[in-house]
């Protein structure tokens, strides 16, 4: 919410990979903007809902890759090499119990991070390096010959972690919409910026 | 749901916490099963020696009927599934159960491919690589291991049946555990696993909600009903005292703008 209003100024400020930083201030107090000013405003405003609606469904669509990686895992990777012809190239990898011990420290991690920039209302669209980090957990258990053992473990930690990174960028965008519609709608009636909150 | 303070604040902590939980649970029993499994393959590892030294002088004496005798013994111990001995040519030379002795056993099976997929038969297999798990015709859990007869100079040389000593091995113990006991607690540590998850996850929530309601919500009911009541009557209502802090702070503040617009209204001409 605290982001959202702060977005608004001429051009939108793309997000590249990792937008951690808090939005600064943009919107000055301007209480005669003339009503050309009050269309762009309006305008920049309905972009802003569009981008946060499309950014809403980023969280699922990972959760959705997620799913898509963990059938294939199901199945033991049927497109990858044995894991004794790749183990030959590479060297042992490393034990079950250590992937495990580094799993629980990711997902620990992991949560704890998407915690935070809930609390802070930080926008990042990180979901899909996580689908990157548990299919790696995947591919490494695999090469283990222990993916049967910790399917379930990998997939549990990848629906809490995914599960609470969607639901972190669902609350951020609905938020927003929320204040970028009745930032509309003062638009329309005063013909003015919104004042800060 | 989502909507309320309620939802924004325990959705995201009982997904978390049950989640983390759940892959404790997950990765906790993995470790015990494999450390279990494990343990399970040094005891059968360890019974198949003794049956080995148990039979040696036997063998080497080529005293079939107390090497039947002891295997047989063997055999009907609880927890054993089967004790059996092939010969070179995988034929079951002695066995605790009387129908499998003269059998031909296949090499290709799970016991046997370990060592006979190469053109040369392996001679030397770790600890774990001779252990395998199957169901027995009776749909039971059998944990076997087959560990080889190793030709030795006092086998070699011995009056009664020389074996050359370029034969490195002279048959195969083959023996299988029940793995019922194993199944049936590992069972129970899924059950208990599963329990103490959702006694967890029924704390956290419920702690939660507790100092949430205590802390947060009832005194923002009484906020909520101070303002609704300042609003709707006449009279303007004290603020409702033991509010925390913060919200003490907006009921103050309200009541002082509620009864400042209250004087302005009964004297339009004093200044403020």
């Amino acid at each position: 919410m605290l982001l959202t209003k702060n977005r608004i100024q001429g051009n939108l400020r793309e997000a590249e990979g990792c937008v951690t930083e808090m939005r600064e201030q943009q919107r000055p107090t301007d209480p005669g903007t003339p009503r050309g000013g009050a269309d762009q405003l309006r305008e920049d405003l309905t972009k802003e809902i569009n981008r946060l609606n499309g950014l809403s469904t980023r969280g699922l669509m990972a959760l959705a890759l997620f799913l898509f990686v963990s059938i294939l895992a199901w199945f033991g990777f049927l497109f990858l090499p044995a894991p004794e012809a790749v183990t030959a190239v590479l060297g042992k990898p490393p034990s079950g119990r250590i992937i495990s011990i580094v799993l629980l420290l990711y997902t620990f991690s992991a949560i704890i991070l998407s915690l935070s920039r809930m609390t802070a209302g930080i926008e990042h669209r990180s979901s899909f390096s996580h689908v990157g980090y548990l299919t790696g957990f995947f591919i490494f258990y695999y090469f283990d010959k222990s993916l049967a053992d910790n399917y379930w473990a990998v997939f549990g930690s990848g629906i809490t972690v995914l599960g609470v990174e969607s639901y972190r960028i669902w609350t951020f965008c609905a938020e927003g919409i929320t204040k970028s519609r009745e930032d509309i709608e003062y638009v329309t009636r005063t013909g003015r910026r919104p004042p800060e909150e | 749901m989502f909507a309320t303070l309620a939802g924004k604040a325990l959705v995201p902590v009982g997904l978390a916490v049950t989640g983390f939980m759940v892959v404790c649970c997950l990765v906790l029993y993995s470790v015990i099963r494999d450390d279990l499994h494990r343990g399970e393959i040094v005891h059968a590892t360890n019974l198949a020696d003794t049956i080995l030294k148990s039979t040696r002088y036997a063998m080497h004496k080529s005293d079939r009927e107390t090497l039947a005798t002891i295997i047989r013994n063997v055999g009907e111990q609880k927890g054993v599934d089967h004790v059996r001995i092939f010969n070179k040519r995988g034929v079951v030379t002695f066995s605790a159960k009387p129908e499998e002795i003269n059998r031909q056993v296949d090499k290709n099976t799970e016991g046997c491919i370990v060592c006979h997929k190469g053109a040369v038969p392996e001679t030397n297999l770790g600890t774990m690589q001779q252990a395998r798990t199957f169901k027995n015709p009776d749909g039971k859990g059998v944990m076997a291991i087959t560990a080889p007869i190793y030709n030795g100079p006092d086998c070699s040389t011995a009056a009664c049946h020389v074996h050359a000593s370029s034969q490195k091995v002279l048959g195969t113990l083959d023996i299988g555990l029940s793995r019922t006991e194993l199944d049936r607690s590992l069972a129970m540590l899924r059950i208990q696993m599963i329990i103490f998850s959702l006694m967890s996850l029924v704390l956290t929530i419920g702690g939660v909600t507790a100092l949430l309601r205590r802390n947060v919500f009832l005194p923002l009911q009484k906020l909520r009903t101070y303002v609704e009541a300042s609003t709707e009557k006449g009279d303007l209502p004290e603020p409702p005292p033991h509010l925390p802090h913060d919200l003490d702070v907006i009921a103050n503040g309200f009541y002082r703008v509620k009864h400042d617009a209250a004087d302005k209204k009964q004297n339009p001409g004093k200044s403020a």
